[in-house]
């Protein structure tokens, strides 16, 4: 592998954001294709900083960092990779549901499926379910990621599919729900495509429910 | 915007504090009185005429012992001669103990008849393998700072096991090790070992690798044996443990106090002797108090009395300027589970708040009876909890964090900052044992319980490979000379129902 991809591993794993740029500028001068900077710079990195968070060895901060150190080489790779018509890991839309201020852990989804390659929007704390639905409709996202930490604005998720339903929409987008009450009988019984019981696994189940 | 501060930083360790100055002062001038009117029996000719030449009162002599009075300016000369600061070193001169105030350092227990099987989980008679396991964990835990034996060695010849311990800790770990002996030839040959680990006895001077626990006998007596060891350390610069284990509502009054000030006399009495022998021996008082449970009359290692008496024994070293051997990580639980979790957590918590210097018993089941891998495993996890408790919360600008807060502002979140980043892992405690998953992830990991993950962690640190602590000829002239004490005793013959029925 050449010395720069490598070296950006390295980067990635250590979260270092300084030299991302210079990085995967030094890359593509080398002629490397955007696709090869990621899969074979960023993404090995990733992937490492994953086993060792699964492994008890890194932390949640760390792993923000390396997103965030992805992120900043991916600002540069995805016009390019858009331009040469590369299929991106896909699009995320994320939000907590309506009557609950709760966001740390849908943050930490957003971050974790940024950190996996994924396109992410936010639409926030407190969203209505036709917000929501406008979200599915303009943004076209492969999956929608509701949260809740209440049980008594767990019921908002319920409201949200339906809606999602009766704006013909729900056959586009996989949804996947999560937060401290949620369970995955609680998933299957309101008619959601998956639930995750941590922002890890959220990110991973995103990936599996696409590729499915 | 911070006021202006003066160049002046607070102890931001938190502290439990169980007796004022004055209700010190009462105690130990009470230990005075018992000292000077009620006297100690002193079973050992030596230890008399010593305590005579330095001024003590001697009458009541019979046919094995005297009782010996010591005036208060005895002790306080005594005091003034006593190293306010005793450091034992371990033989690799890393590990080291520096006990003086507020230090806090935990190791094993020492010399329990049983111990439970890392394996099967069977309470069996503990052998020469087990003791070197336990050397083992306490190399690979990092919170366990000394080592004593956590087993007797009984599948040894007679009356030699004191030996055989010395050196299968010495297999098993560099750190500092509070030995035990069965006379005053075990003393001296296991001396003669950690020469040799050391290389010879201006290194020992340098720093000694084993300290000597001596145990006088409550209420206020002295035997020969403990006489004996506590004069041969004197003159050999051997700091040794001189610890009572009075029984409050047995062998000392049933009252918190009361049995304190027998403790501290008995203590001062070892104190004043070995002072008057030679001037600067260095000491560490304790440190085993506790009460009779009144219903099965044993010595309790879980009660609260004994987390409380140590933790007021520790504050009156502390006073006195005098190294303290405190007790802790310690059951009266027959097996590693929620009690003996429960109990050592207290007694732990206790004896480090309250800055107890050498912590022993870590590993302790069955007041004493049996020594529990697994405990000493969970314990390394509770000391390390507690060890995060004493760090407190220190509150200078960059802790109180007003910029970051200023920046993140209402609504925000601060994982992604750069203030998070940089102190999360000093701030915030990771375990390595407690589990903190949620239901599901803890499920699909095994649906493991706490006692689970310690019994494969200790399995993990047993079974890992190990270099050799020695080099074989080291080792071999070391062993020689437990082989020689075995040729010595070869003729007496051992009862091990003498260390409890099997």
């Amino acid at each position: 592998m050449s010395e720069t991809l490598s070296k950006l591993s390295t980067a990635v794993i250590e979260g270092d954001l300084e030299v991302m740029e210079d990085l995967t500028s030094q890359a593509l001068d080398e002629g490397k294709e955007a696709q090869e900077v990621l899969n074979e710079g960023l993404m090995p990195g990733m992937d490492h900083v994953g086993v060792e968070f699964k492994a008890g060895n890194m932390f949640v901060p760390e792993v923000l960092r390396s997103a965030r150190a992805m992120q900043a080489s991916m600002s540069i790779l995805r016009p390019l990779l858009t331009e040469s018509g590369v299929e991106l890991a896909g699009k995320v839309l994320l939000g907590t549901v309506k009557g609950d201020l709760h966001d740390i852990g849908k943050n930490l989804v957003a971050m974790m499926c940024e950190g996996a390659g994924f396109e992410v929007k936010d639409l926030g704390k407190d969203v209505e379910p036709d917000v929501f639905v406008e979200g599915v409709r303009d943004f076209g996202p492969d999956v929608l990621g509701m949260s809740a930490l209440l049980t008594t604005t767990m019921r908002a998720m319920e409201h949200t599919i339906k809606s999602i339903e009766e704006a013909g929409l729900r056959d586009q987008v996989k949804i996947l729900i999560g937060g401290a009450p949620v369970t995955q009988s609680f998933a299957d019984q309101i008619g959601a495509d998956g639930y995750a019981s941590n922002a890890a696994s959220a990110a991973d189940l995103a990936k599996k429910l696409i590729s499915a | 915007m911070q006021v202006k501060k003066t160049n002046f930083t607070v102890n931001a360790t938190p502290r439990f504090s169980v007796l004022t100055e004055d209700e010190i002062e009462q105690i130990y001038f009470s230990a005075l009185s018992v000292l000077y009117e009620t006297g100690v029996r002193v079973y050992d000719q030596e230890g008399v005429d010593v305590a005579h030449a330095g001024g003590a009162i001697v009458e009541d002599t019979t046919e094995d012992s005297s009782l010996v009075k010591i005036p208060p300016w005895m002790v306080d000369k005594a005091l003034s001669t006593l190293p306010r600061k005793v450091v034992v070193i371990g033989p690799d001169r890393k590990h080291r103990m520096e006990l003086f105030k507020d230090q806090v350092y935990f190791g094993a227990g020492s010399d329990t008849p049983f111990t439970i099987d890392p394996k099967s989980g069977e309470r069996r008679r503990a052998t020469y393998e087990d003791v070197k396991n336990f050397a083992r964990l306490a190399q690979a835990l990092p919170n366990i700072d000394f080592h004593m034996s956590l087993g007797i060695v009984q599948d040894r010849a007679v009356g030699t096991y004191d030996r055989w311990q010395y050196l299968a800790m010495l297999e098993g770990t560099t750190k500092p090790i509070n030995i035990t002996a069965v006379d005053l030839d075990g003393l001296n040959d296991q001396l003669e070992m950690a020469y040799i680990r050391l290389g010879g006895k201006e290194e020992w001077r340098k720093g000694p690798i084993f300290s000597l626990y001596i145990e006088p006998v409550s209420p206020l007596s002295h035997s020969e044996e403990v006489i004996q060891k506590l004069l041969f350390s004197a003159d050999n610069e051997i700091p040794f443990v001189y610890t009572p284990c009075p029984l409050a509502g047995a062998t000392s009054p049933t009252t918190l106090a009361g049995t304190a000030v027998q403790a501290l006399t008995e203590s001062l009495f070892g104190i004043v002797l070995a002072q008057i022998r030679k001037p600067g021996a260095p000491m560490i008082i304790g440190g085993l108090m506790s009460n009779m449970d009144m219903q099965t009359t044993v010595y309790c290692y879980g009660s609260p009395e004994m987390a409380l008496l140590s933790a007021a024994y520790t504050e009156i070293t502390k006073w006195l300027g005098v190294p303290m051997y405190e007790t802790a990580g310690c059951s009266d639980s027959k097996m590693f589970d929620a009690q003996a979790a429960m109990e050592a957590t207290i007694n732990i918590a206790t004896a480090a708040l309250v800055g107890g210097n050498m912590i022993h018993d870590v590993g302790y089941l069955e007041q004493g009876l049996t020594s529990s891998p697994e405990l000493m495993v969970a314990a390394n996890e509770i000391i390390d909890m507690v060890k995060r408790i004493l760090r407190g919360i220190p509150t200078t600008d960059a802790d109180l964090a007003l910029p970051v807060m200023d920046s993140v502002g209402p609504g925000g979140h601060f994982l992604e900052h750069d203030h998070t980043y940089k102190r999360f892992k000093h701030e915030i405690w990771q375990p390595q044992l407690i589990d903190r998953q949620n239901f599901e992830s803890w499920e699909m990991s095994g649906s493991k319980t706490f006692k689970d993950r310690v019994h494969e962690r200790v399995l993990e640190i047993l079974e890992a490979e190990h270099e050799p602590l020695m080099e074989d000829k080291m080792f071999a002239e070391i062993k020689r000379i437990c082989e020689l004490a075995d040729e010595r005793h070869k003729d007496e013959e051992l009862d091990l129902d003498m260390f409890g029925p099997g």
